[in-house]
């Protein structure tokens, strides 16, 4: 009588440690399942080859199952164990992995695989444990009744419960600690029947208590993850109305991020901005009044305050966040040399385009460094309509230059924002330098008339430019030409967009 | 776990989510928002009611009746010639007819009409008022105009979501076979075909206004069948071309394919040739208020002249001009004017009434048929978008009912848009005219508010929630319905002409497509009829 009592509960625990891995194991896939459509976008993809994935897995794992002879017991612990690892640290993992974007599918797949491998090879296992102890049509519909009650909680907790108030890391690694609670149970349980019991109970224990930590440090994890993503530390990020602003930080050097696009790394940003602000401003003569489109980080700034010439600065850029930043950050600010506290500094914080429609001053000298034409809103601010009105805001002898993405990566697009110049009634000067951290750059300078003449000597304190620097930027090899006509850039048509797009998407395919 | 039950499973899940969330949503939440304009309660005063007539008229030169594009047009005309004792009389609060337009802190935005295509080059009067509009900022060397570039609409222009993707453009292209893109090809050489021919007159096959086009029998048959049995004679039977066309000949005329006469709908494309400095033929010109914009420009001259909530209640010729009497809806009184020509440049359903001519009333409800139209504004935060084409000026949606929507914040040029105003068209074509405009009056804010919901919800799933308020403006007389025999039949030209020497006529319907060029030159026309006798 006893006998037999034993051995109906040691079933019965059995039968609740089928549940608990067939509702792990269904997490799991949905913690995949839903990972892959957050990072890779398209769900119905995602998830119908994820599903298709830890199926057939399991199919394998079904398979695999033949080849465990001796030990079943064991064998059922030891991979009720190896699930709560894998499973309890995949959205971690895929976390961390998502980053090093080259590897992230492979990964992905392979820890679907072994997830689905290792659930298929434990519910054959059961029904060879249980085989002799229970009457084999009781024991099929017991352990499949199970099994598939235990799916539907999973698919049901999952959305309603654990993604909103755990969140993904949380979710995965809360059953993956139910998963290695069940295997310890197990041991306790089956303690007199299981041969290398310590050992066992040794690894369960060693990946507990590291799940446990993990869970505690999630938050951490996540944000570290983000760092990998930047390949350095970020020192400060925020979103604001118009855009998502990172600031990295290493030994070397300190980076902005704008929207995910690199604006400047504090090595090299000097050569970027010499060559982006002196030739204007050497071109302009004495310039008393310069206007910044764009530039809220204060460098272009910095660049103008050494000219004596200069009376007033009137920068004008869209995001408060941006230049408050600039203005009261110290180690930015350091950056800038305090360009945006200087008494000859304006800061507006306002659509560059609404601004100019309503200007009514002119300038002598315009400096405009707006973000790359990747969309058709910032595209509207490198069409004719635009150049345009700057040329109301110009004095007869200001000249202007215009930041023009890169002649080497993207040349159409360079020679595009050349014509659209032209044709908006500039006489136009291009040129080109390499910065390291961007590659070949371009510039366009533009006047309203006049020739330009190359000056002797940049007369303030550089690193950069000289005369015979200035020389060979106006040299363009024939891998920076665009070989084809190019349309203007309008409004009804925005063909620098266009171009752009299909440019820098062919150079990033590579 | 066996496949078969953990796809049910998920399926099921999946399909059951949204519904539930769809479900609660609606309960929850009625969006603001309210029926505004087009007064038809005030304007059913003239059709239920007899008014006393006026005691006393005060004399005026000239009394338009409607404020529309052909009264404006007309007053522009007369006052630009001297003849400035006028005045415009007009039912609604603000002038322009179809080209109304309201706004709010965001942008204006249209509530009919939205766009003019870049105008024909042979139409002298109407290119010099873009010109004074400032629409038409000079001439290039080649005598092409040279339009404003704000005003040329800003690219990316159309979208259209077809087989689950957003594609460039109207007309489809996403998903058709080759055969079916064959049709596409053969319609546009027929239309090409029809765009330079002329007929035995030597007049335009096709010309705008419609008037001017070639009376050549054999492009007056055009007239006798519809656009879809022509298009069963020119066997374009696949699926997407009937839709398209239909999709163009409700946007233009109000009216379907089946319904509309052939001429009509090749006249929509084959009479547009416009050649421009820095535009295409197709290219269109567009404001935020729509053609609120022109409206303005049309009564620049006009201060004071304009009288608005004024209902036109007869118009009696007497022996030496004309009387009018009017209800100032403000005050209920009836007031009058007696003057030497009056202009009624409202519908002609109306201009019956006020002329209390039972002729033209029969002639009237025989041959012209009036579309009515649903417009919908609506102000939304940032839109979840469906994979494709980015957000456009206009986007349609393939299938729909509607016309789709038209973003009145297309034109801005700033940046960053904290909300946009989409405009949102619906021709009433599910029922016979009447029928339609019966069951639109009866309908509440709330039911023409989650019409246009779900519609859009198929593009954009979260329009729900991001939807602040949507108006709806309902046209129960929108435009006139080009049908058979419209446009080349006798009842448009019997209706056209002036009553003895003092009563002239001028609006869209008397041109049978309800275009701003007809309008403008059903304004000039009567205006000139006027002048000639001073």
């Amino acid at each position: 009588m006893k006998n037999t009592e034993g051995r109906h509960s040691a079933q019965w625990v059995l039968l609740v440690a089928v549940f608990i891995i067939a509702t792990c194991g269904l997490i799991y896939e949905l913690v995949a399942g839903t990972l892959a459509s957050y990072l890779l976008g398209d769900s119905v993809t995602q998830f119908s080859i994820i599903i298709g994935v830890y199926l057939f897995s399991m199919g394998i794992g079904s398979y695999l199952s033949r080849f465990f002879n001796d030990h079943l017991l064991e064998w059922f612990i030891r991979i009720e164990l190896l699930v709560g690892l894998v499973g309890g640290f995949s959205a971690i993992i895929l976390f961390l992995v998502f980053p090093l974007a080259i590897s992230f599918q492979p990964v992905l797949y392979a820890l679907v695989s072994v997830t689905g491998i290792l659930v298929g090879i434990e519910i054959p296992l059961l029904l060879r444990i249980l085989k002799d102890k229970v009457e084999f049509a009781e024991l099929v519909s017991r352990v499949f009744t199970y099994d598939y009650i235990g799916a539907l909680l999973a698919s049901l907790i999952f959305p309603l419960i654990f993604v909103p108030y755990l969140g993904l890391i949380r979710t995965s690694l809360f059953f993956g600690l139910l998963n290695v609670g069940v295997g310890l149970y197990l041991c306790r349980y089956f303690a007199g029947e299981v041969r290398g019991i310590r050992a066992i109970r040794f690894g369960g224990i060693v990946i507990l208590v590291a799940e446990v930590v993990a869970f505690i440090f999630s938050e951490q994890i996540m944000s570290f993850s983000e760092t990998l993503a930047y390949n350095d530390h970020v020192v400060y990020s925020t979103s604001t109305p118009y855009q998502r602003i990172v600031i990295t930080k290493n030994r070397h050097d300190l980076r902005l991020y704008l929207n995910n696009n690199l604006q400047f790394s504090s090595a090299d940003e000097y050569r970027y901005h010499e060559a982006l602000v002196h030739p204007a401003m050497t071109a302009a003569g004495q310039p008393r009044n310069v206007l910044i489109l764009g530039g809220g980080d204060g460098l272009a700034a910095r660049e103008i305050l050494k000219y004596g010439s200069v009376r007033n600065i009137q920068l004008v850029d869209l995001d408060p966040v941006m230049t408050k930043l600039f203005t009261g950050q110290d180690i930015l600010a350091e950056i800038n040399k305090h360009s945006l506290k200087d008494p000859r500094v304006t800061v507006t914080n306002a659509d560059a385009f609404i601004w100019l429609k309503e200007n009514k001053k002119q300038f002598d000298c315009v400096i405009i460094d707006f973000p790359d034409p990747s969309g058709f809103s910032v595209g509207k601010l490198y069409t004719t309509a635009f150049y345009r009105l700057l040329k109301t805001a110009m004095t007869p002898q200001a000249v202007a230059v215009v930041q023009s993405t890169s002649p080497y990566v993207a040349p159409k697009s360079f020679w595009c924002v050349n014509e659209t110049l032209r044709a908006s009634g500039f006489q136009t000067v291009p040129y080109h330098n390499y910065v390291p951290s961007f590659g070949e750059w371009g510039y366009v300078m533009a006047r309203k008339s006049g020739s330009y003449q190359l000056p002797d000597t940049f007369a303030i304190e550089k690193k950069y430019m000289s005369h015979a620097v200035m020389e060979q930027m106006l040299q363009f090899p024939d891998d920076m030409l665009a070989h084809e006509p190019l349309e203007v850039n309008k409004l009804n048509n925005q063909a620098l967009v266009a171009y752009f797009e299909k440019e820098w998407g062919k150079y990033q395919e590579q | 776990m066996k496949r078969g039950d953990f796809i049910r499973l998920t399926a099921g899940m999946a399909v059951a989510a949204p519904l539930l969330h769809a479900c609660e949503e609606t309960k929850s939440k009625a969006v603001p928002g309210k029926i505004v304009g087009a007064s038809a309660a005030a304007g059913h005063l003239l059709r239920d009611h007899s008014f006393n007539p006026p005691g006393a008229f005060e004399p005026k030169e000239v009394v338009i009746i409607g404020a529309g594009v052909s009264g404006l047009s007309a007053a522009r005309h007369l006052v630009q010639n001297g003849v400035t004792d006028i005045t415009l009389l007009d039912l609604e609060a603000q002038p322009g007819g179809n080209a109304a337009s309201g706004g709010n802190a965001f942008s204006k935005y249209p509530w009919g009409a939205h766009y003019v295509p870049v105008p024909n080059n042979n139409l002298t009067e109407y290119l010099s008022f873009l010109e004074d509009a400032k629409v038409i900022t000079g001439y290039d060397p080649a005598g092409l105009p040279v339009y404003d570039e704000f005003y040329l609409c800003h690219d990316p222009e159309e979208r259209l979501y077809i087989n689950g993707h957003w594609q460039e453009g109207l007309v489809p292209n996403t998903g058709l076979n080759a055969a079916e893109l064959a049709q596409f090809k053969q319609f546009f050489s027929q239309i090409n075909h029809y765009k330079y021919l002329k007929g035995t007159d030597g007049l335009d096959a096709f010309s705008i206004p419609v008037d001017t086009s070639s009376r050549d029998e054999s492009l007056r048959a055009l007239d006798r069948v519809t656009m879809k049995e022509w298009m069963d004679n020119h066997g374009l039977t696949s699926e997407y071309i009937r839709w398209y066309i239909d999709y163009c000949t409700r946007d233009d005329f109000g009216t379907p394919y089946n319904l509309v006469s052939a001429w009509a709908g090749i006249h929509y494309f084959a009479s547009r040739k416009g050649k421009a400095a820095n535009a295409a033929h197709n290219d269109v010109l567009t404001w935020e208020n729509g053609n609120g914009f022109l409206i303005d420009a049309l009564r620049k001259d006009l201060d004071g002249k304009i009288a608005t909530g004024a209902l036109a209640t007869s118009v009696k010729a007497t022996s030496n001009g004309v009387q009018v009497g009017y209800l100032d809806v403000a005050t209920r009184q009836v007031k009058g004017f007696e003057a030497k020509h009056c202009i009624v440049a409202v519908p002609q359903f109306v201009a019956a009434r006020l002329l209390g001519d039972s002729e033209r009333g029969k002639t009237l409800h025989e041959h012209f048929h009036y579309a009515p139209w649903m417009v919908a504004n609506l102000t939304v935060k940032g839109l979840h978008e469906r994979a494709g084409q980015p957000a456009s000026w206009d986007n349609v949606i393939y299938g729909s009912p509607s016309l789709g929507y038209v973003d009145a914040t297309h034109q801005q040029v700033q940046q960053r848009k904290e909300r946009r105003n989409l405009t949102y068209y619906l021709p009433l074509t599910h029922a016979s005219p009447e029928a339609a405009r019966k069951e639109a009056y009866r309908a509440e804010h709330a039911f023409w508010a989650e019409k246009v919901l779900s519609d859009l919800q198929r593009v954009h799933p979260d329009i729900r929630e991001q939807t602040e308020r949507v108006d709806i403006m309902l046209w129960g007389h929108a435009m006139v319905q080009p049908r058979p025999g419209m446009i080349h039949g006798e009842a448009r030209k019997s209706l056209s002409g002036s009553v003895g020497n003092a009563i002239h006529f001028a609006h869209t319907d008397l041109a049978g497509v309800s275009i701003f060029e007809e309008g403008f030159y059903q304004g000039l026309r009567a205006a000139k009829q006027i002048l000639q006798q001073t």
